[in-house]
């Protein structure tokens, strides 16, 4: 296939729209890591920043949606081209969702930094975090050069922040019970750790939409999962 | 379950009206048409789409034997019409297009009536048994054509005063008059305002009910809109052919890719 269109204006409005795309994915990339680092270091002045930015990135999402409007009325994408655009609206509700995540990372993480710490929660969260980050630049990646394969690399990454949510659900459950003091400090600290968890699961509808984009297809349902924590209990009641 | 997918399932099953295979044309040592196998399924609206030059309205006059006419044209291979083939000796070309009409890029109206436009078919075919049958044939024709409220008081006005957009839906009266089984339209709406396209598209859907159509058109989003099945033609070959939701959301070959995206002229 041809990579220009006849008429270049098109070519640069899909590129526009996409570029937004790339600026938006390194915006919420950013957060989530600036969000985690707060929490780890308790620093509140970055929380605040992480809160604060999460207007810029919903401006951006609505910014994108017009332009997709836009393009979907002027030029009339077909094949190819509509997938584009279509995954475009897609991979922006995901980023924004994930944006959302973060600054309620840094909402909470003000919060926490009135209350005792937990031993090894801030680091743990962090490496969630940055497992998280990576599946996301990944993906993006993976969207600009059309390459699926790495896209199907990242959805089964997946299954490594589920086991990492997993462990801390359990971690955090040892805290409460040994001490009645951190259950406030570690339902937030969970909530935390379940937000990171469904980034994870944005990150793969990202690479589930550069399946779609390249392919044509959405990908099957079969996709390592490894999220336990809904049976954590029954083997004890 | 997904009414939109409805019209294409029930095309799926429809019948084969016209079969096409292994057909070739030459316009003297120019090789127009390669090798085009394509079943144009009953009932249905099968678009022919691709950059001009394709080969996609020759094809389409090999449907009624059209290219007849032209002396250097040589057409092989095997095309059939409820599996009898329309090349054999023995079918008269003439009763061969009152059963496979065809309606023209420009509105070519007779310098005639309203009336005699529409009658002049079942006149020659004798399709009419009386100035009644022949009234009723020319009304149930104009109304089939979406025609009939806007010239029914002046049946006997001249078919050439009328608008571009009335004119060719007088042809498409006059082409549904023979009682035609398969109506071809070449680019029936490029002479058209938008208001007028969409009154012949919206009546292409309707004919759909009655007839295959098969048209040929150089907007794809006139393929899309009105087609149920669309083929891609390229240098003389058919590149690809399919059911035009998917043809448009995700072609399988690079040139029909190209070509509906507008990166092939």
């Amino acid at each position: 296939m041809n990579e220009q269109h006849i008429l270049r204006a098109f070519d640069r409005d899909l590129e526009a729209i996409q570029a937004m795309v790339m600026k938006m994915g390194g915006m919420v990339e950013a957060a989530i890591l600036d969000a985690a680092q707060a929490l780890e270091t308790r620093d509140e002045e970055l929380a605040t920043k992480v809160r604060a930015g999460d207007k810029a990135i919903d401006a951006l999402e609505e910014r994108i949606n017009e332009e997709a409007a836009r393009l979907i009325a002027l030029r009339a994408p077909a094949a190819s081209d509509l997938r584009t655009v279509l995954s475009v609206l897609k991979i922006t509700n995901s980023l924004e969702r994930v944006g959302d995540y973060a600054k309620n990372m840094a909402k909470r993480s003000n919060v926490l930094g009135q209350m005792t710490a937990i031993s090894g929660a801030g680091g743990s969260l962090r490496r969630m975090s940055k497992a998280v980050v990576q599946m996301i630049s990944d993906a993006l990646d993976a969207y600009n050069t059309r390459d699926a394969a790495l896209a199907e690399d990242v959805r089964n990454r997946d299954r490594e922040v589920d086991q990492m949510y997993n462990a801390l659900f359990r971690e955090f459950l040892t805290h409460m019970m040994e001490d009645p003091r951190n259950i406030t400090a570690c339902m937030h600290l969970h909530f935390i750790a379940k937000n990171i968890e469904r980034m994870g699961d944005h990150a793969t509808t990202v690479a589930e939409q550069v399946i779609y984009l390249v392919t044509g297809e959405m990908p099957g349902e079969k996709r390592p999962k490894a999220d336990s924590v809904t049976t954590i209990g029954v083997e004890d009641a | 379950m997904n009414v939109m997918r409805q019209t294409d399932d029930a095309t799926a099953t429809a019948e084969i009206k016209i079969a096409a295979k292994g057909v070739q044309v030459y316009y003297g040592d120019n090789h127009a048409i390669k090798d085009v196998d394509v079943d144009i399924a009953d009932r249905t609206v099968t678009a022919f789409i691709g950059p001009s030059g394709c080969g996609k309205s020759t094809f389409l006059r090999c449907l009624n034997r059209m290219n007849d006419t032209i002396d250097i044209c040589r057409v092989e291979g095997k095309i059939t019409l409820d599996g009898e083939d329309i090349y054999d000796k023995r079918v008269d070309p003439v009763q061969l297009r009152a059963k496979v009409g065809m309606v023209f890029q420009k509105p070519n109206p007779f310098p005639k009536s309203i009336y005699d436009n529409v009658a002049y078919g079942p006149r020659i075919h004798g399709l009419a048994r009386g100035k009644a049958e022949l009234d009723e044939i020319v009304e149930n024709s104009l109304r089939r054509a979406a025609l009939w409220g806007e010239v029914k008081d002046r049946l006997n006005a001249p078919g050439t005063g009328l608008s571009g957009g009335q004119q060719q839906r007088l042809c498409i009266a006059r082409a549904v008059a023979t009682s035609p089984e398969v109506l071809l339209m070449d680019e029936p709406c490029s002479a058209l305002d938008p208001i007028a396209t969409a009154q012949v598209e919206e009546l292409i859907d309707e004919l759909r009910s009655r007839f295959a159509v098969v048209i040929v058109t150089h907007s794809m989003q006139q393929a899309a809109r009105v087609s149920q099945k669309t083929a891609f033609f390229h240098l003389g070959n058919l590149v690809e052919f399919g059911e035009t939701g998917q043809i448009f959301t995700n072609p399988r070959d690079p040139r029909t890719e190209s070509y509906i995206t507008g990166r092939i002229g």
